[in-house]
């Protein structure tokens, strides 16, 4: 489904990704690991379209078509998903209107009927419960005010709203208590499908413990040093990343220069 | 050696022949006698630094406009209705009701002795030196309407008043409005500025308040003229003793619009709240003046103006907030946020905060930002088209205010003529 060859890509004209090479089959899951600053959110939004990044060589395509060359929102409507580290906070603009907006831009891209408010308020109440917000998180601004494990649980409904082929999720896990944790792996456990790939980066291994990923890799300073099956994320765990010649933390690092 | 200034064209001082009672012409020509050899705004003059090179009175824009007392009746509104063709009231075309507690009155049907009482009222709730051109619809008023609510009076549905300019011909329109709310009076008033001609046509208008103790005023303000309008208006008002008034004004950009709006907090515990939204784009341009005036004490004002402007539009925000040395425990709050849509967009926001009172709260915050590139990526991002989310994220920026304005067919109308404007700068997204 996904196919990324020797990938490069840059900020502010510094070389984040240095030459990834990933390749994901519809049903997958794949998990990428790594220290703080090696390049985990860089690939998430390059793959996006973020155009803040630079790609500046390599190809990325999806289901065999370039995805690089193709807008943001084409993107998204051909079923890329990004559930972001650090989701936007967007006041006036209701969750609601926000969520509908999408979800019938994406069925007019398929040439379904758009959704009306009533039935759309329908579905998006049975798919908050699903993800155990209140419900009034829908009539307040987009991410406006949320604590940190309410918004990771925005991104999930998002997800599960407009049902991606390829669901990038970047540190869904991070900030979540024990019991949204469990909320937040259950949602992305009912996204798995046969026909989904589903690719998840985070930095701790605990996660892995509800969502089993098929493969695990390691990025470090922008390149996939280590890919393995599950059992690296549990070896990741015990033996941290020094042993793969990594530092901890690749953000301290770059900072000290 | 100094220049000579321009003076006031000595072809406005000549008003119209419409029949109006003996006291109100006599105001009339008192008022233009103080016109005489008035020069005109320069960009020296402060609080016209922005706009008087937009303000075009020539001979020709003192012409009084053609009397059309056909049009107008189409105009469907829900609630009581007055319409006012080329700057001149139509009996014909209006609805209201007829009322012993509510007197709603066009200047021409008042006898003497209530055409007097209100000549010495008009001019009373505006400061003649910073709305200068307030004087000159006082000297050209042709015909006007007068609202007096006895005590206790509720106006039960929403007063529409509906200006529009059919003219085929330039020249100016001096529309006329002077309510006076008794004690622990209601009245909500609309005031729709429209054009359906397309002629360089000049609507100098003023609308006063009165506000008796108690009363409760709501006035909603849709400045849509046509696009070669010039508008120049004026919104004075006096509050009494725990009265209330609350303003939405809604404007779009002409070639040039102002308006100056004075509140006159008079009594204990009255409060006012203003909002504003203005949108520009092209070359448009857009002033608005505010001036609250807390002269008593334990009084509040809250006010939210906000702008858009993209193109090469130009859009000012003054607001000026008076605490006067007895004001004490007074309550100032005063926004100005502005959205540039485009880098050859201007906005000017000026805060003017004069307090002689020590034990007051005043706050103020102006900003000036644009669409913010995160949250654009954001939406796009599920699939939301770009066109649509510059339109989420404009709407976003005056979705507050809109929704605050109490009356659903006026927030259908601004919508409307948002999305007309959406259509035009978000084209090619
Ligand atoms: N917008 C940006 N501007 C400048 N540097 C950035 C930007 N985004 C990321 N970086 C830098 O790129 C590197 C990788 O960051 P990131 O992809 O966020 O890492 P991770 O998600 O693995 O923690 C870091 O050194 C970070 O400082
Ligand atoms: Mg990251």
């Amino acid at each position: 489904m996904l196919s990324i060859k020797n990938l490069h890509a840059s900020v502010e004209g510094k070389e984040i990704l240095k030459g990834i090479n990933l390749e994901i089959k519809a049903g997958e899951v794949h998990a990428i690991m790594g220290p703080n600053g090696s390049g985990k959110s860089t690939l998430s939004q390059v793959l996006a379209g973020n155009d803040a990044f630079e790609v500046t060589s390599g190809e990325v395509t999806l289901n065999g078509e370039n995805l690089l060359e193709k807008e943001t929102e084409e993107r998204a409507r051909e079923g890329v998903f990004l559930a972001f580290q650090y989701p936007v906070e967007i006041p006036g603009v209701s969750n609601l209107q926000f969520m509908r907006t999408a979800v019938n831009a994406m069925r007019h891209h398929k040439g379904e009927p758009e959704m009306n408010a009533a039935e759309f308020m329908k579905l998006a109440r049975e798919v908050s419960k699903q993800v155990d917000l209140d419900p009034a998180f829908l009539k307040r601004g987009v991410n406006e005010g949320f604590s940190g494990g309410e918004k990771k649980r925005n991104e999930i409904m998002q997800a599960l709203l407009l049902q991606p082929k390829l669901a990038i999720l970047d540190e869904t896990d991070s900030g979540l208590d024990i019991d949204a944790l469990k909320v937040v792996s259950d949602g992305v456990n009912a996204l798995r499908a046969q026909d989904r790939a589903i690719l998840m980066v985070t930095h701790y291994q605990r996660l892995l413990d509800h969502i089993v990923p098929d493969y695990v890799h390691v990025l470090a300073d922008g390149k996939i040093v280590k890919s393995g099956g599950r059992e690296l994320a549990l070896e990741l765990e015990e033996r941290g990343y020094g042993w793969l010649g990594i530092k901890e933390d690749a953000t301290e690092a770059s900072s000290a220069n | 050696m100094k220049p000579a200034p321009t003076l006031l064209p000595t072809a406005f001082l000549h008003p119209a022949g419409q029949a109006l009672p003996e006291p109100l012409l006599a105001l009339r020509k008192q008022r233009g006698a103080a016109l005489v050899d008035m020069p005109l705004p320069t960009r020296k003059t402060e609080n016209w630094k922005y706009s008087s090179k937009h303000l075009k009175l020539t001979d020709e824009m003192a012409i009084s406009l053609p009397i059309d007392g056909k049009a107008g009746s189409a105009l469907a509104v829900p609630g009581y209705k007055v319409v006012f063709i080329n700057g001149v009231m139509i009996p014909e075309a209006s609805e209201y009701p007829d009322l012993n507690n509510i007197l709603i009155q066009r200047f021409g049907d008042l006898s003497d002795a209530e055409a007097s009482e209100l000549a010495g009222q008009l001019d009373s709730t505006l400061d003649k030196n910073t709305v200068q051109l307030a004087g000159l619809n006082s000297a050209r008023f042709e015909d006007g309407l007068v609202i007096r609510l006895k005590a206790g009076a509720v106006l039960d549905q929403p007063l529409f008043i509906i200006h529009e300019i059919t003219a085929g011909a330039s020249g100016s329109a001096f529309p006329r409005i002077f309510v006076d709310a008794g004690t622990n009076s209601q009245i909500t008033l609309v005031e729709e500025y429209i054009s359906s001609g397309q002629d360089a046509v000049m609507v100098n208008t003023v609308t006063e308040f009165n506000l008796a103790e108690g009363a409760n005023v709501t006035s909603i303000r849709l400045c849509m003229d046509g696009e070669n309008v010039q508008h120049v208006g004026a919104t004075g008002v006096r509050q009494q003793r725990s009265s209330r008034f609350e303003s939405h004004c809604v404007g779009f950009g002409g070639p040039l619009r102002r308006h100056d709006l004075q509140v006159s907090l008079e009594g204990e515990g009255a409060e006012c709240k203003l909002n504003g939204v203005v949108v520009t784009q092209g070359t448009q341009h857009y002033d608005n003046h505010t001036n609250i005036e807390h002269v008593a004490a334990h009084c509040d004002s809250e006010e939210t103006y906000r702008n858009i402007a993209t193109d090469k539009s130009h859009a000012v925000f003054n607001g000026r907030i008076h605490i006067h040395q007895d004001a004490q425990k007074s309550n100032a709050n005063m926004n100005n946020n502005n959205l540039l849509l485009s880098t050859g967009a201007e906005i000017d926001t000026k805060p003017e905060l004069e307090i002689y009172a020590d034990d007051v709260k005043c706050a103020h915050g102006a900003t000036i930002g644009q669409l913010d590139e995160e949250s654009l990526f954001y939406l796009v991002s599920r699939g939301i088209g770009r066109r649509e989310a510059n339109v989420l994220l404009t709407m976003a920026f005056i979705n507050e205010l809109v929704a605050q304005i109490p009356l659903e067919v006026v927030r259908d109308t601004v919508q409307v003529r948002l999305n007309h404007f959406f259509d035009q700068s978000f084209q090619g997204i």
